[in-house]
């Protein structure tokens, strides 16, 4: 009985593996090759990469990628992390509000939140009307959640209050010891919910298609361009979006397990 | 020829051997249990009988059938977990239902079934309640009505006792004697706790390290443990050496290790004996601690702590640092 | 304890309100890029693009369910997101319960397979698939060599490819979602099934899949807004030319043709509305089943 439900578990999860892996194992491949219309494809090149590494558009979009990444989620975390202080210090009773407005993004999502700040600002002639503010503006909002639930689960686990009347007792200011005591105590959880913020953001096509002008590429926008010139140099494209989203998702899960790893050796203490 | 019975059971989790040769017999409608510290292989040995576990080795017979080889299912039998075994989606009605409808039994009979066995538990007015609801002890009554209302061949109980404190405990312990002997079931109980053993048993197995260390009834293995671990685990003897036993009893009694049980020491002012066999030493009081009705004296004789329990009487009370005289019957000292 | 606290707020009260200034920036961002774009979204699907003078209308809305190509758009938003929706739930738990069952390696590298696809959708999930199943798909030319028919005549460019996608990212989420819920299912719970008589299959039905319900449900709302808002996915596949709600939505605001940006807010509208519903389902079902969980 235990063998066989053993067996069958191992079946189901070969068939998922299989089934998830196939489109891209095969893009991979296809990257690789020249020729690829039999069963084995011929002609192993790197061509593909030295094209798109050579184009500087593609680097163009890799940098602004980068940059539309990271200034959004320094933002929020800076805002979050105010207002989560100011809020569970200070007045507790707001804390309801603060969560059903960090958490209603979750469901608007893109097309909705990017065609509703497109109508209401592109015509507005002010700064607001730029395309980059519109966007990081966006990006902020559409990575709220997660940043907020990051801050807020680091916060949890430690007894803030406490810490904070400590830090008081000994003469810091209680924004200046929240910064000094909490911040680095809950850094982790911060860093992990901003790395899944990185790879929603770099995941995301139709905010950046709604709301960007032409000259504002990122990774995806680029891949889909790609795609309608040439499906090798897309292939190439599509690796490198890969690598960097695995490479994402492997820091995310090392820094979880250690610090499950931390968090159990510190129950056995 | 007994209900249960199992022949040269073997049981191993990789290279771990938790059953070693195991042979038991079980009389129909007794009351017997498996008794010994966790780890020892006691509820590895329930498990099998249930079909939970398969054996490595040897051969289980229930009711003149052998079933080894026979899925869980089909064995017929009721059995009681530690705790958390109540479907949390279903109320008390359901819970003792579930096995009956399993059967396809009519309706109105599941009904007429389940009402009985709730009355028998004491639980009648809890029937539509969620297990959430209930108390640790109300939901392994419900357990037990759970198993026992399929009229299973044995009723087998794990441990159900030991996540439920110490007052409800005693209650529980002879509300399930007292429901065992009501409806005659055969049952293979399991517990780590000698005291609960002696209230409930018919016949205890003295479980060690995956063997039976010794078997008999309440009043035998607990009068005469047959070895030290026996000793050490039932009462709380005074396991001494024999060299130094003799020693400060000036006695000569043979053999390598000799159990006193705290009951027989005897403590006394003067140099007086009960009777003349009696054998006597001397000592401090080194601590006391109250045990219900009883003290229990520590008693240090050269350099050997010695146990006494003694009848609470507030004249006879010693205090720390008192000098005694110590007696023990020496025809009611084991020797090992 | 309490008078002592008292004392510090009375002493610390003004001071108290200088920190709320430190909310200012999170409360401009939210009410700037969050609330004043849905509230003007809302305003707006009252209005009509024709005439900007009319202040309060229903007519987006009529014309949304009098007229065939809308409807048409959210009939297959529904429907692509029901199917994917439940073929995802239904493999998610197979496949969280073979986790679940599994130690070691294998369960590693399951793991990490669904930790690495977790984030495969969108345009790179469109290539690929045109990679292996598009008309000059790897798949498909060898298909073609050894004449393996359903697979040579398999059109990615339809509601069907579309479906299959958006069953492919469906499932890494709502199995990793899934299996934490695993771990409630106690051990005794299938040891007392059996003993009472129940197969295995019994005890799914009668016990565990209702105690994993609450979980079950949450999981199949975040596949359900996840499918319906996909856009990237199935833009990048088929453009304009297959009719969803989010593509349509996307096209009123931004487009080579005329834009309709109060029809566009309409739909919009429409779209949160199902989502609601969805999450009223939700949390309707997590209170029914709040009275099974321990105190």
């Amino acid at each position: 009985m235990a063998k066989g439900s053993k067996v069958s578990a191992n079946i189901v999860m070969t068939i998922v593996i299989i089934w998830l892996l196939i489109p891209l194992a095969a893009t991979i491949v296809y990257s690789l090759f020249e020729d690829w219309t039999g069963i084995i494809p011929k002609g192993f090149t790197l061509a593909n990469y030295e094209l798109i590494f050579s184009d500087s558009s593609f680097l163009t979009a890799m940098y602004q990628t980068v940059l539309i990444c990271i200034v959004p989620i320094v933002i929020t975390i800076i805002l979050v992390l105010l207002a989560l202080f100011v809020v569970t210090v200070y007045f507790p009773r707001l804390e309801k509000y603060m969560q059903i407005l960090c958490m209603i993004p979750y469901t608007i999502q893109g097309v909705i939140l990017s065609v509703s700040i497109l109508v209401l600002y592109a015509k507005n002639g002010s700064i607001l009307s730029d395309r980059m503010v519109m966007l990081i503006g966006a990006y902020c909002i559409i990575i709220l959640p997660h940043i907020y639930n990051g801050i807020r689960n680091g916060m949890r686990a430690i007894n803030m209050n406490m810490l904070l009347e400590a830090a008081e007792m000994l003469g810091d200011s209680k924004l200046k010891a929240f910064f000094k005591v909490i911040v680095p105590n809950i850094i982790t959880g911060i860093t992990v919910s901003s790395l899944l913020a990185v790879s929603l953001l770099f995941g995301d096509y139709v905010i950046i298609r709604n709301l960007s002008s032409t000259n504002v590429n990122n990774m995806q926008k680029f891949l889909y361009q790609a795609m309608k010139r040439s499906s090798t140099e897309a292939s190439a494209v599509f690796v490198v979006i890969m690598l960097i989203t695995c490479a994402i998702t492997a820091i995310v899960l090392s820094l979880q397990s250690r610090s499950g790893a931390e968090k159990v050796s510190k129950q056995g203490e | 020829m007994s209900y249960i019975r199992f022949e040269n059971i073997n049981k191993s989790f990789g290279s771990n051997h938790v059953l070693k040769d195991i042979n038991l017999e079980v009389e129909k409608g007794r009351l017997v249990t498996l008794l010994g510290p966790s780890g020892c292989g006691k509820s590895t040995l329930l498990r099998c009988l249930a079909g939970l576990e398969q054996v490595s080795d040897g051969h289980i017979y229930l009711d003149g059938q052998e079933i080894t080889d026979i899925v869980p299912r089909k064995r017929g039998i009721g059995m009681v977990f530690q705790q958390y075994s109540l479907f949390p989606n279903k109320n008390v009605r359901d819970n003792v239902a579930y096995g009956l409808k399993l059967k396809k039994m009519p309706k109105a009979q599941i009904q007429q079934k389940v009402e009985e066995m709730l009355d028998i538990v004491g639980l009648s007015d809890k029937i539509d309640q969620y297990p959430s609801s209930l108390s640790g002890g109300q939901q392994q009554r419900v357990a037990l009505a759970r198993a026992m209302v399929t009229a299973p061949k044995v009723l087998l109980l794990d441990e159900p006792l030991s996540a439920i404190d110490a007052l409800l405990r005693k209650n529980l312990q002879i509300e399930i004697r007292r429901i065992q002997q009501q409806l005659g079931i055969t049952t293979i109980f399991v517990t780590h706790d000698q005291d609960e053993a002696m209230v409930m048993s018919d016949m205890i197995h003295l479980f060690h390290d995956g063997r039976i260390e010794q078997s008999g009834t309440p009043e035998q293995i607990y009068t005469s443990p047959a070895t030290k671990f026996a000793a050490t685990f039932i009462g709380n003897y005074n396991l001494l050496k024999t060299e130094d036993f003799n020693r400060i009893f000036r006695a000569d009694l043979p053999g390598n290790d000799v159990a006193v049980r705290p009951e027989i020491v005897q403590l006394g002012r003067t140099d007086e004996k009960e009777n003349p066999r009696e054998l006597m030493a001397e000592g401090i009081i080194v601590n006391h601690i109250p045990h219900g009705s009883l003290i229990r004296y520590q008693v240090d004789c050269q350099g050997i702590s010695l146990n006494a329990d003694v009848v609470f009487e507030k004249q006879m009370e010693f205090h720390e640092g008192d000098h005694v005289f110590v007696r023990v019957d020496p025809d009611l000292v084991i020797r090992l | 304890m309490v008078k002592k606290g008292r004392l510090k707020t009375v002493s610390n009260r003004s001071m108290r309100y200088y920190y709320l200034l430190a909310l200012l920036p999170f409360l401009f961002l939210v009410v700037m890029y969050e609330l004043l774009p849905l509230i003007m979204l809302i305003i707006d699907s009252f209005q009509l693009d024709k005439d900007p003078s009319v202040a309060f209308t229903l007519d987006n809305y009529i014309k949304i369910f009098s007229t065939l190509s809308y409807k048409t758009a959210i009939l297959n938003s529904l429907k692509i997101t029901f199917i994917s929706t439940a073929v995802g739930i239904v493999i998610a738990f197979l496949g969280a319960r073979a986790a679940h069952n599994s130690r070691g390696k294998f369960r590693n590298v399951f793991l990490t397979v669904l930790n690495m696809t977790s984030n495969f959708a969108g345009v790179p999930l469109a290539f690929a698939y045109m990679i292996i199943l598009g008309n000059a798909g790897v798949i498909k030319q060898i298909a073609n060599m050894y004449g393996i028919g359903f697979l040579q005549n398999f059109d990615l460019y339809t509601s069907t490819g579309l479906t299959i996608m958006y069953i492919y990212f469906q499932i890494p989420l709502s199995t990793l979602l899934l299996i934490p819920s695993f771990n409630g299912i106690r051990k005794e719970w299938s040891e007392a099934n059996m003993l009472l008589g129940g197969t295995n299959a019994q005890f799914w039905g009668h016990v565990g899949i209702p105690m994993l319900l609450p979980s079950i449900f949450s999981t199949i709302s975040v596949l359900f807004a996840n499918a319906l808002c996909a856009y990237a996915t199935a833009y990048a596949l088929l453009m304009n030319n297959f009719s969803l709600l989010p593509v349509n939505i996307s096209a009123s605001f931004v487009g080579d043709i005329k834009t309709k940006p109060k029809l566009g807010a309409a739909l919009s509208v429409v779209m949160m509305l199902i989502l609601c519903i969805v999450i009223l389902i939700n949390n309707y079902i997590t209170k029914k089943t709040a009275k099974w969980e321990s105190r």
